[in-house]
């Protein structure tokens, strides 16, 4: 198997400069209240991840996920309830399907698809939220900066 | 109903009063805020949750327990009718009915909760710990808490039981526990600072002080008291070492200046705090040096010269204007130099001579004089005037001389031991003893015998002897004994012939001091009290003269430095009282109770091993062989270690210390300490109790060994471990070692079903099978065995959630109650013995790695009392009693009582029960609904359309929540430069009151048209700013907030600039999404008040009749020609076989059929109600407050026009052919049964077979109930009569469980089944027979019967089904309807407007129904009591222009909310288009993520402002990675 995220442009040779940048889309309920009693257990993390919040995670088009790789991100991580959970009954179910779909997507066009992740977390889970935002982070640092980071997108805003 | 008939007052009022803040008494608040009360939700503990907040998960659904309860937290803080009152109970409760007045007593939380922002950093600085309230004791906390992450509020708590004896005894108030925690903590600095709150001379007190402290502390019931006085000289001196930082000059902010004669402890202490205060203070001092007594009356190898030096310069720095060597003998001529005020603390310094004989020889010296000398000489050597010193030192005098002292008080000693050390030959005490010992200390007496002093106690002094040179020679004295005289005095008896001489050339007197009356003639109007010392206002320590102010020894005699101390604080406050206020006051400490610790606590602690017994940690000192010419001091003090030890002993009596660390860290000033309990009274019209439960407390069946065996923990401890934010972040552990347990054994009714308690505690069954669960879930090897008696799996998707409890996770059931657990010392494994199972009837051991006792529920006792003092009645147990078929009334009318408090019951049950209650005060207080609530009020809404973006920033520091770990200022600068931000400024408290404020104005003033706030989160506070928004005149969504605080200062709190870099980032992120903000309107729609309720049952009416009770138009649609439904089957009642002993409404309880009677004949009687018979809903359109439905009837359709609908459709009894129904007239269903013995057939022998039919796929709840009922009414009937009970599992859960037990009692035999052996039916002779497999006897028996009866469950009706699909509501698996959420949604369907009530919703009890049918009453009135529904704001919409109509949304909308309309046309003018109906909207955007053609927005989350907020953490990502 080939590897595709360095097919597009080559990573800098040592990565200790490297400060990857993750997103991620959490929804209000669960996961996002998870991240906010991680903060109040003072449960590290690291600052790479840059948290938008959303009401459900099936609320997250394709679309928003692969702008912000666009834009340059080095990771995505979606977290939704635990699943049976959600809020709206089935957002996270679809927002499963959809990360799957994007991984697919990523494979495509030379991206590793373990650069988006999604994680099924509860509102009693801080600790949690810190270890996996942690350990999304950690995958991502190890493969490197993401070839699109300032490649694609020159301009300023889209419309 | 007409409320003056029924007695009720004519004033109503409009609010109503809730006690218990768990999930019922949450559920009952919001149902009656939202219909229009007033609520007052009070709360014994510091916070809301109750038991559920506790939970890890709740079965059936496994949801998080906290994601359930917290969205409902959050809506219970933010209601504007609500006001939660926590840590308060009702004393009392006056009145009746629609007018009570509750006396409420509110508990001293020690931190305003009106002010606290939940910042926790009291909490990181308290040095207290206590076992977790939270945690069931499974970790520590500290004593300033929340009691959870997510507690409502969110201000945090002190946890006090008073103030700590040692605090109480020390005449200054030292926080003795306190700096004593701080030591434990290893916090010496803090602890100093704690110290110097009350006490400025320390290190003075660290050596010389009394200790009263030690005296009262709880230890010395142990052992011995602590050595606090070591423990506060080893803070001191290792403080001390560091060089000394002079304190700044105190801030003037008097221009009055007040003089203080006598530069003593009292004196400085009283100028420090004057200074502190603002004022100007002059000390004038007789003497060269300040300091008094403790400078010139202690000897040095007690308290070393350079330790009072440093303490009085940390005074004098302050700004003292000292005067040494200055006298003053007029106080007229201090008011004359312009002093407003004068302390006198002169001290008493003047020694006294006996009037005995020879008093004056030469070498009589005074005590006062021989220390002052003493310590002058060696000031003046130190300062190199060694001729001065040479003048005054007493050396000369006593070096080689043999010294008598007269006197055995301390000072005595100290001036013996001084002798000792100036030289002499021999140092003997004459003591007189009059109290029949020796006065001094008894550490000082011990001290003084070990370096060499003779003591001789018990003498009558007759004279100095004389050497005939004028020169002592001796002191003549006699033994001598003392008794008390008539007066009370004691008076010597002398020893005949016992004079003798104690030889000695110097003889000094040391029995006592005396003050100097100097300043107080007769014309100063100073008052010489009996013992001849000033006389003061004891309060306020002014004398007589107005001005004038006295305190210290001069006032009291000779006292200790601490009692100096102490009044010279009083003084300052009385001073300062009178300069401001022109009366000498003192404020008035509120009287916090001792929190003494009785020898029963201790005793009980000891046993536990919660205390160890251990010595104090003894003081080092110098060897006796080097005391000898040196004043050195004796006492070394503690080393580290062995501080930490001694420290270590202290039982922290009053829990909190007081040690103020919290208040000098709270930047809001949020905490104080002197809250008392509060008393206060509202008014409310009706009252709804909700205390809850108490586990059953598992020591008491000592068998199990809780409490002894650490790894046999309770069910709710297990839940706590298995939470994610428990003990171990959700790691299961074993308390003795910390491995993961490997096999698990749950011993179920552990307080339930047993000899003191005849009732199912109803939620252990299922929540063993949950725990189990989840266990295996995090330790998938896990082996778990549950131990039962009969599982009790009977409400809705139980079973099946059992089942896949054995058959999923393979956890094992066994039935077998264990008798007793026993632990294996050497692994601490637990080891249980039961019956082999497969009959072969050996006793088999079992060993486990740990043992869950699933504790059953019980009635606190201070909810007993509770019941008792507001007059309802209660049960033996403790459970409240309710009205025959009113099942929420209490004996008190008015209140209600709801959840466990009157049956133990699980979540869903407790929420219709509130839901229930809230209904039932809606019928009764509906005239004065909406007088006490109120809507906040916003001025108009500005347009900010076509406006550029203008954006202000608020940065906030959170105190230094936020600030101590990132560079605000460096935020808000950077704000500055992001595009479209006009303003940002930085902010301490961005929630507090004035900030909220100047917010407001700000953005006001500036035409601002978007504001953010940096701040914590949106999750708590959003609500709070976009009102703040809407007080400036903007529409809400045009808020952002970035959560700098939960994710970033406190998370990456390592690295300054990492976390100033991502708040940044941060901010920019905010900024570009605020400035796609859109103002979003929400509209309000008409709202139809009057309801649709299908089907005429019990459920039915009782919904039909509460509805129009709160004044809503009804509209009842029956089926069949009568109204009943199954209640026309039911003749029997629980009370009709006394197991049940319900209050007759009125005083008289009826049957079953007379309340159908009643029911009927109050439907119809009922205006507001429309009954339509033998109807049927065709047809229903609309939504939510405004449908039309269509109702068929021989007659015709009709349509009708209501804002709501309940389906109350019931249940019908199962018949299919199972056991040969139908094929023999003897064999009946249940209900046949029924209707059999009530026609008054007794039959001799029954046998009945339980689980028919589908009920082996659910559980129909009801039907061991009925079958038991029935078997009992024919037994009392025909005591003879055989009846056989063919079962699988007893399932009467509750007071059901008395049933059973009667039942077993009258004779009824029970033979158990599984579904791998059936009972066989066949027919013999004409009978019936059942062939069964008896599990004990182990083999087949027939049994022959008069009747088999078949308990069949209740099934939906056919028409249910229909009945869905024509409303678009869910049914489940087994045809019933489905709830919006199976745990706290138990009325209403997930589409709003549509509620279900009865067995419609799963098989019920009658009374199960009455209350389910409340409920739906109320769910459904509240919504129906607002005039219009708000709609709009964050919700999805469709563009019609681009729609295909694919139909993509509709398929994935969980509330029906997409329909396509044909009035609109979509792309290419095709007619249709998707349209979102905005009141059945929940905004979870999934429809506009599914949409292929982007034809939807989900408002507030759009794509161009997901984008923009993206988008901006990239475009200056240069700037975020520079750290």
């Amino acid at each position: 198997m080939t590897t595709p995220d360095t097919a597009i442009a080559s990573p800098p040779a040592t990565t200790s400069d490297f400060h990857p940048e993750v997103v991620a889309f959490c929804c209000r309920h669960c996961a996002y209240a998870a991240a906010d009693l991680a903060g109040g257990l003072r449960q590290p993390y690291p600052s790479a991840i840059k948290i938008v919040e959303l009401p459900c995670t099936g609320r997250i088009d394709i679309v928003n996920v692969l702008h912000a790789f666009e834009d340059g991100a080095d990771g995505v991580l979606i977290a939704g309830c635990v699943n049976g959970s959600c809020h709206y009954l089935r957002g996270n179910l679809y927002a499963r399907q959809r990360l799957d779909y994007i991984q697919a997507l990523l494979k495509e066009i030379g991206l590793k698809p373990q650069r988006a992740r999604m994680i099924n977390i509860s509102a009693a889970m801080g600790v949690q939220f810190a270890e996996l935002a942690s350990e999304h982070v950690d995958t991502v640092r190890a493969l490197g900066p993401s070839p699109l980071r300032g490649s694609v997108r020159k301009e300023g805003k889209p419309a | 109903m007409d409320v003056a008939a029924n007695g009720h007052p004519q004033e109503i009022t409009g609010a109503v009063m809730v006690v218990g803040g768990g999930i019922a008494g949450i559920q009952a608040s919001l149902d009656l805020a939202e219909s229009g009360y007033k609520v007052y939700l009070v709360e014994k503990r510091s916070a809301l949750g109750g038991h559920m907040a506790k939970l890890d998960k709740t079965f059936p659904t496994n949801d998080c327990a906290m994601c359930t309860i917290s969205p409902r937290l959050v809506d219970v803080a933010s209601h504007p009718n609500i006001e939660i009152l926590t840590d308060s109970e009702v004393a009392a409760l006056e009145g009746t009915a629609g007018a009570f007045t509750a006396t409420l007593r509110t508990k001293p939380r020690f931190i305003d909760t009106d002010v606290c922002n939940g910042c926790g950093k009291c909490a990181e600085v308290c040095p207290e710990t206590l076992p977790s309230l939270f945690d069931e004791g499974l970790c520590q906390q500290r004593a300033a808490y929340r009691l959870y992450p997510q507690a409502t509020p969110a201000a945090y708590a002190i946890e006090k039981r008073g103030v700590a004896p040692c605090r109480d005894a020390c005449p200054a108030g030292q926080r003795v526990q306190g700096y004593i925690a701080l030591i434990r903590e290893g916090r010496y600095g803090d602890a100093l600072r704690t110290i110097r709150e009350d006490n400025p001379f320390p290190g003075i007190c660290g050596r010389i002080c009394n200790h009263h402290c030690e005296s009262a502390c709880s230890r010395g019931k142990v052992d011995e008291p602590l050595n606090i006085r070591g423990l506060k000289r080893f803070v001191v001196d290792r403080e001390y070492a560091r060089p000394r930082v002079a304190p700044a000059p105190a801030e003037r902010r008097y221009t009055e200046r007040i003089a203080i004669i006598g530069a003593g402890p009292c004196g400085l202490t009283a100028a420090q705090d004057l200074l502190c205060q603002g004022y100007g203070v002059t000390v004038f001092e007789a003497l060269p040096a300040p300091g008094g007594m403790l400078r010139f009356g202690v000897p040095a190898h007690r308290l070393p010269a350079e330790v009072v030096e440093r303490e009085i310069q940390d005074i004098l720095d302050l700004g003292v204007d000292l005067r040494l060597n200055t006298r003053v003998d007029n106080l007229d001529e201090l008011f004359a130099l312009g002093f407003k005020a004068v302390l006198i603390a002169v001290g008493a310094q003047e020694g006294i001579r006996l009037p005995i004989p020879g008093n004056d020889l030469n070498g009589v010296i005074i005590n006062t004089h021989f220390l002052r000398d003493v310590r002058l000489a060696e000031m003046k050597r130190a300062e190199g005037d060694e001729a001065g010193a040479a003048g005054v030192d007493p050396r000369r005098l006593i070096e080689g001389k043999n010294v008598v002292v007269v006197g055995g008080g301390d000072v005595a000693v100290d001036v013996a031991r001084s002798a000792l050390r100036l030289g002499a030959r021999k140092v003997r005490m004459a003591v007189r003893g009059s109290s029949g010992r020796m006065p001094a200390g008894e550490h000082e007496q011990k001290a003084a015998r070990e370096e060499g002093i003779e003591i001789d106690v018990g003498l009558n002094f007759l004279r100095v002897v004389d050497d005939g040179a004028g020169h002592v020679a001796g002191l003549e004295c006699e033994r001598a004994h003392f008794e008390p005289d008539a007066n009370g005095r004691r008076s010597a008896v002398t020893v005949p012939d016992s004079k003798f001489v104690i030889p000695g050339e110097v003889l000094i007197f040391s029995v006592g001091q005396r003050v100097g009356l100097g300043l107080a003639p007769a014309d100063s109007n100073l008052h010489i009290s009996r013992d001849k010392t000033l006389a003061i206002d004891a309060e306020t320590t002014a004398t007589g003269r107005p001005g004038v102010f006295a305190a210290g020894d001069c006032t009291s005699g000779t006292a200790f430095a601490v009692q100096a101390i102490a009044s010279g604080h009083k003084s300052a406050e009385s001073i300062h009282r009178y300069l401001r206020e022109g009366v000498a006051k003192v404020a008035e400490k509120p009287a916090l109770s001792v929190a003494e610790m009785s020898q029963d606590d201790i005793d009980r602690k000891l046993r536990q091993r919660q205390i160890i017994r251990t010595p104090r940690v003894p003081m080092p000192e110098m060897t006796v062989a080097t005391r000898r010419g040196d004043f050195a001091e004796v006492e070394l003090g503690y080393s580290e270690e062995q501080a930490q030890a001694e420290a270590g002993r202290c039982l922290s009596c009053g829990i909190c210390s007081e040690c103020n660390q919290c208040v000098y860290v709270c930047g809001i000033d949020a905490i104080d300490h002197d809250m008392v309990e509060k008393t206060r009274d509202i008014h409310v019209g009706a009252v709804v109790l909700a205390p809850g439960y108490q586990t059953y407390r598992a020591q008491l069946s000592e068998e199990y060994g809780y409490g002894r065996y650490p790894n046999v923990v309770t069910s709710l401890e297990f839940e706590r471990l298995l939470s994610a934010s428990g003990p171990n972040n959700g790691h299961v552990r074993r308390p003795s070692d910390a491995r993961t347990p490997k096999r698990i054994a749950f011993l179920q009714c552990v307080g339930s079903r047993d000899q003191t308690h005849d009732y199912c505690s109803a939620v252990c069954c299922m929540s063993a099978a949950k725990e189990a669960i989840q266990a295996i879930e995090h330790e998938p090897d896990t082996k778990i065995r549950v131990f039962m008696m009969d599982t009790r799996a009977f409400s809705k998707g139980y079973e099946t959630y059992y089942r896949t409890a054995r058959e999923k996770y393979g956890i094992a059931y066994t039935r077998c109650r264990i008798s007793d657990v026993r632990e294996d010392p050497a692994t601490k494994n637990l080891v249980l013995r039961t019956w082999d199972r497969a009959g072969a009837r050996e006793m088999i051991e079992e060993e486990f790695d740990m043992v869950v006792l699933s504790v059953g529920m019980e009635i606190a006792p201070e909810v007993r009392d509770l019941g008792r003092r507001l007059g309802v009645e209660l049960d033996d147990y403790g459970f409240c009693c309710t009205v025959q078929f009113d099942p929420l009334q209490t004996s008190r009318p008015g209140v209600f009582a709801v959840g466990p408090f009157r049956e133990p019951k699980d979540i869903p049950e407790s929420l219709m029960d509130a839901s229930g209650a809230a209904a039932s005060i809606g019928e009764l207080l509906f005239s004065a609904r909406g007088t006490l609530t109120r809507e906040p009020e916003f001025p108009p809404e500005r347009d900010v359309s076509g406006e550029e973006t203008r954006t202000a920033v608020f940065v906030c520091h959170c105190g230094t929540n936020i600030a101590g770990f990132l560079d605000c200022g460096e935020v808000a600068e950077y704000a500055k430069t992001l595009p479209g931000v006009i303003h940002a400024e930085e902010s301490l408290y961005a929630c507090s009151r004035d900030s909220v404020s100047h917010i407001a104005d700000t953005v006001r003033e500036l035409g601002a048209n978007r504001l953010i706030v940096a701040s914590c989160t949106p999750l708590t506070h959003e609500s709070l700013f976009r009102d703040c928004a809407r007080g400036a005149g903007l529409n809400p969504f045009l808020v952002d907030m970035a959560n700098i605080r939960n994710q970033c200062s406190w998370v990456h709190g390592k690295s300054r600039g990492e976390a100033t870099a991502k708040a940044k980032g941060l901010v920019r992120m905010s900024a570009a999404r605020a400035a796609e903000l859109k103002p979003l309107k929400t509209g309000e729609m008409a709202m139809n008040s009057n309801a649709l309720v299908v089907g005429g049952g019990p459920a039915g009416m009782t919904v039909a009749l509460s509805l129009a009770r709160q004044g809503f138009g009804v509209h009842l649609v029956e089926k069949q020609p009568e109204l009943g439904g199954a209640l026309r089957q039911q003749h029997f009642g629980l009370d009709d076989i006394g197991v049940a002993n319900p209050l007759g409404r009125n005083g008289v309880r009826i049957k079953p059929q007379q309340l159908l009677a009643e029911l009927v004949a109050e439907v119809e009687a009922e205006p507001l109600i429309t009954v339509h018979r033998e109807t049927v809903l065709a047809k229903t359109s609309g939504f939510m407050g405004n449908f039309t439905s269509t109702l068929s009837s021989p007659d015709g359709a009709v349509q009708v026009q209501h804002g709501v609908a309940v389906l109350a459709t019931g249940g019908i009894e199962y018949r299919g052919e199972e056991y040969g129904y139908g094929s023999d007239p003897r064999i009946l269903t249940q209900s046949q049964f029924e209707e059999k013995l009530a026609a008054g057939e007794a039959p001799g022998r029954v046998v009945m077979i339980q689980c028919v039919g589908p009920a082996k796929r659910y559980c129909a709840r009801i039907c061991c109930t009925v079958a038991l009922k029935n078997a009992l009414i024919l037994k009392q009937r025909r005591p003879s009569a055989e009846v056989t009970v063919i079962y699988k599992d007893i399932r009467t859960y509750g007071f059901k469980e008395r049933l059973y037990d009667k039942a077993l009692e009258a004779g009824v035999r029970f033979v158990h089944y599984d579904d791998a052996r059936k009972p066989e039916v066949s027919s013999e002779n004409d009978r019936p027979v059942v062939r069964v497999f008896e599990e004990i006897l182990g083999k087949e028996m027939a049994l022959q019967a008069d009747y088999l009866v078949l308990s069949t469950p209740l099934v939906p009706p056919p028409a249910a089904r229909e009945l869905a699909s024509c409303l678009k509501v869910p049914i489940d698996a087994d045809g019933f309807f489905l709830e919006a959420h199976v745990k706290l949604r138990p009325v209403d369907f997930l589409s709003e407007g549509l509620y279900m009530a009865g067995s419609a919703h799963y098989p019920k009890s009658l009374e199960e129904t009455l209350v389910h049918a409340r409920a739906a009453a109320a769910r459904a009135g509240a919504l129906i009591s607002h005039d219009s529904i708000t709609v709009g704001g964050s919700i999805a919409e469709v563009d019609p222009a681009l729609c295909v109509g694919c139909l993509t949304c509709v398929r994935s909308c969980a509330y029906a909310a997409p329909r396509i309309n044909p009035d609109l046309c979509g792309v290419g003018g095709v007619v249709g288009a998707a349209y979102i109906e905005p009141a059945l909207c929940q905004g979870c955007g999934l429809c506009a993520a599914q949409c292929p053609a982007d034809a939807i927005q989900l408002k507030h989350y759009t794509d161009p402002q997901l984008r923009a907020k993206v988008d901006a953490l990239f475009e200056h990502s240069h700037e975020i990675r520079a750290s």
